[in-house]
């Protein structure tokens, strides 16, 4: 009971104690804050990923591709029950172009089934203009296109606005103000005029719905007959169709937010999009599924209208990759079906995808559980591709989303572990500074170390008094950091704008070229207790040596000491 | 021997200083009965304090018996001295050795706190306060209970000392030139005070000093000169 009374007097009483407090607390925060960010970038990734492949992905080598999907995921599904769904996927490069502008941008197009591939992965979250709803599509009400186009047109003009009341009166402005002032305009322009085409294209579709109407009267009239007026009636609706302001569903496109051109982020960190649902956009690629030979390589080109913007947080899919309905790609990237040229009704090889992303039940979706039952869908895939050994020309893998993007994630991972090692490393500084301001306690505390030996006290006793001290040190100093390093983290976004504000840096984050619309400030209570118990550890470590001294101090050297 | 309380037979303790060994005690020989207050004077550098602190388990001898209470010395291990040094004797040392951190009532209840085991303490600690609160209020210091020891003159410093040596009741009560740093008044009320807890509790007083007209006190006095009593 002595040792933790006179541990605590001293804890109270050494200024010199604060030091070492305030030290422990300084690395605690350091490795604290620098690990949370990291976990935090790693999970957005991890995140990303899943988001992107679902939880486990078949793929073929090569393009040749894999074919009978459909009655594949049917089997699989039946087979492996962890299975919840499965979904095709097609992913290939193209040429992206707006129509009379001269932007033109190389992006990868990724081919998906909507509203299936919402069962797969967590693809709705990401969507701008769909947000909330629980299916997404290709072919949204135009009246909720329109709704969120207006909250676009005024977020931009807001921004616009904001821009506008610094101005000075009667001052010129900066050329840099000048140049986002235009780009704003822009913006607005563009926006006015997608506007414009969705209000026009819900004019369209009411027409095309009364035609529409009459002509399923007419057929029913008609009774399977050739009919004048059914004929007439689809000729018109073929022309309606042509000029409707928008694409019809398979030809409508959505969007990465992040590719470059085609919307930009404002310093402080708000999205502002020049290309909007209702804009048109052109798609030019190279057939990759068909065997051919590289001199019969033609380009397809489609049009497109865009519906709406997908977001992962990840600048590297962001940036790079547009989503099309996956029957569409299928056939612009030849990998429909193909039949014999003299009997049409003979398949030649079936229609293929790339890949086919599975989403596992989320009670096995852990990453041993998954692997268990990545192995299933193997084995599945094998005895399918035994009985259907069309299915397949080349080889194929099945991984798990980790595994498929382990050469991003691990890296990441590594470079997590090296940061915790180097503030780890920075953190023997705390030690070195328990075990100095230890010393020079000991040191002064010498004669009262004889005291408490002529009264009684065992050598174990005294050094448990330093050591108890040490490790008081270290967990007032480590919950002092965790507390400052949580607070932090938690409100990093703020304090980044702030810095970024009063000294015009960021922290080495900008807003305007990354598209982390916000820093990870999540601290995992784990972390926060390993970093804690590191810390206390070193607290101990660093009072061990001088409790050893102050133990082994005779008493009456220790008395007799000036 | 049974009233023996302090037996030293034949002490021997030398020190190195660089490459001489400095022969402090050679063979020293003297008993103290129980309850007797005995005196030990000699000059300085006579190794009067060697004696004390050998006497006081705070160091070991080169050669030679010492018997505390009955038991020999050598044979006892280092948890045994330990405790009764904490719980048979008590010091008092020239320079006071109070706690800067601590109040008076906290420098006197230590040595109760080393010896009550870890959850102990919980349970005489009113007993003990109580008992300290006693001690220090026949010492005149019950108004001094809240100050730190740097709040005190050197006479009330010493007595808060003597408080704390008496806080266990030990049977043996060893004073280190209890006077030396005090002035002539204060140091007589130190001498008094030593005087009278011998006679009301019988302890065994052993004091060392350099002044022979305090040593007069004593019942006894041992003159050590040379390493030896001569």
């Amino acid at each position: 009971m002595y040792k933790l009374f006179l541990c605590l007097r001293y804890l109270r009483s050494r200024l010199i104690a604060y030091f070492a407090v305030l030290g422990v607390a300084v690395c605690v925060f350091m490795v604290l804050v620098s690990v949370s960010v990291m976990n935090g970038f790693l999970h957005k990734i991890e995140q990303a990923a899943k988001g992107l492949f679902g939880d486990i992905v078949i793929e073929s080598a090569g393009l040749t591709g894999l074919g009978y999907y459909d009655e594949f995921t049917r089997q699989v599904a039946r087979q492996v029950p962890e299975v919840e769904a499965a979904s095709p996927f097609i992913i290939t490069f193209g040429l992206l172009r707006v129509p009379a502008t001269d932007y033109r941008q190389a992006v990868q197009i990724a081919g998906i089934r909507l509203p299936e591939r919402a069962g797969v992965t967590d693809f709705e979250d990401g969507l701008h203009f769909q947000e909330g709803l629980s299916e997404p599509t290709f072919d949204p009400p135009v009246a909720l296109l329109q709704d969120r186009l207006r909250a676009e047109a005024e977020h931009t003009e807001r921004i616009r606005r904001s821009e506008m009341q610094q101005l000075k009166p009667g001052k010129a402005p900066s050329a840099l103000r000048a140049k986002r002032l235009n780009r704003l305009e822009t913006a607005r322009l563009f926006q006015l005029q997608a506007a414009e085409i969705l209000r026009q294209a819900a004019d369209y579709q009411d027409r095309m719905r009364r035609l529409q109407a009459r002509l399923d009267a007419a057929r029913l009239q008609a009774g399977g007959q050739d009919s004048k007026t059914v004929d007439e009636l689809l000729i018109e609706l073929e022309k309606l169709t042509e000029q409707a302001a928008i694409q019809p569903p398979e030809y409508r496109i959505i969007l990465g937010l992040g590719i470059s051109g085609l919307s930009f982020r404002t310093e402080a960190g708000q999205t502002v999009r020049y290309i909007v649902p209702g804009h048109k956009v052109v798609l030019s690629l190279v057939p990759l599924g068909q065997r051919l030979s590289m001199t019969d390589i033609s380009p397809n080109t489609a049009t497109f209208t865009v519906v709406d913007d997908c977001r992962t947080d990840v600048s590297s899919i962001d940036s790079e990759i547009v989503y099309l309905p996956f029957e569409t790609l299928q056939r612009l990237n030849n990998m429909s079906a193909e039949y014999d040229a003299d009997d049409p009704k003979v398949q030649i090889a079936p229609a293929r995808c790339g890949q086919i992303h599975i989403k596992v039940a989320p009670e096995h979706a852990q990453d041993k559980s998954l692997e268990a039952v990545c192995r299933k869908v193997e084995a599945a895939w094998q005895e399918f591709h035994r009985r259907r050994p069309q299915a397949a020309g080349g080889d194929v893998s099945v991984q798990t989303w980790r595994q498929r993007q382990a050469k991003i994630i691990a890296p990441i991972e590594q470079q997590r572990t090296l940061v915790a090692i180097m503030f780890g490393i920075i953190s023997t500084v705390a030690v070195v500074l328990i075990f100095v301001i230890f010393y020079m306690i000991v040191m002064q505390k010498t004669r009262d170390i004889g005291v408490m030996k002529a009264i009684g006290a065992s050598a174990g006793g005294v050094a448990g008094i330093f050591l108890a001290y040490g490790a008081a040190v270290g967990l007032i100093g480590s919950i002092l950091g965790c507390v400052g390093g949580y607070f932090f983290v938690r409100n990093i976004n703020p304090i980044r704008d702030a810095m970024e504000r009063w000294f015009g840096f960021g922290g080495g984050f900008t807003k305007e070229f990354l598209l982390f619309e916000k820093l990870p400030n999540e601290v995992k209570p784990l972390t926060a207790l390993i970093i804690m118990a590191g810390a206390v550890l070193a607290g101990v470590l660093g009072a061990v040596i001088p409790a050893v001294k102050a133990a082994k101090m005779q008493a009456v050297e220790a008395l007799r000491y000036e | 021997m049974a009233d023996v309380a302090i037996q030293v037979d034949r002490l021997y303790k030398s020190y190195q200083l660089g490459r001489v060994d400095l022969h402090v005690l050679r063979g020293v020989t003297f008993h103290v009965a129980a309850g007797e207050f005995a005196a030990v004077v000699g000059a300085s550098g006579s190794g009067k304090s060697t004696m004390l602190h050998l006497a006081g388990l705070l160091d070991r001898p080169d050669r030679g018996q010492i018997r505390l209470l009955g038991q020999d010395a050598a044979s006892l291990s280092s948890g045994a001295r330990n405790r009764m040094r904490c719980r048979d004797i008590g010091f008092v040392f020239q320079f006071y050795h109070l706690l800067p951190e601590l109040n008076v009532l906290q420098n006197v209840l230590l040595p109760a706190r080393v010896d009550a085991p870890s959850m102990g303490w919980l349970s005489r600690r009113r007993a003990v306060k109580k008992r300290a609160r006693e001690i220090l209020d026949r010492l005149g210091l019950d108004d001094r209970l809240m100050h730190r020891p740097t709040e005190l003159s050197g006479g009330e410093r010493q007595r808060v000392a003597l408080a704390r040596a008496m806080i266990n009741r030990p049977k043996i009560l060893l004073a280190d030139e209890p006077t030396g740093n005090l002035d002539s008044k204060a140091g007589k009320g130190i001498l008094d005070l030593l005087r009278e807890l011998n006679r009301r509790s019988g302890q065994t007083t052993l004091m060392v000093t350099h002044d022979l007209s305090l040593a007069e006190q004593a019942d006894r006095i041992l003159h050590l000169s040379d390493g030896r009593i001569v």
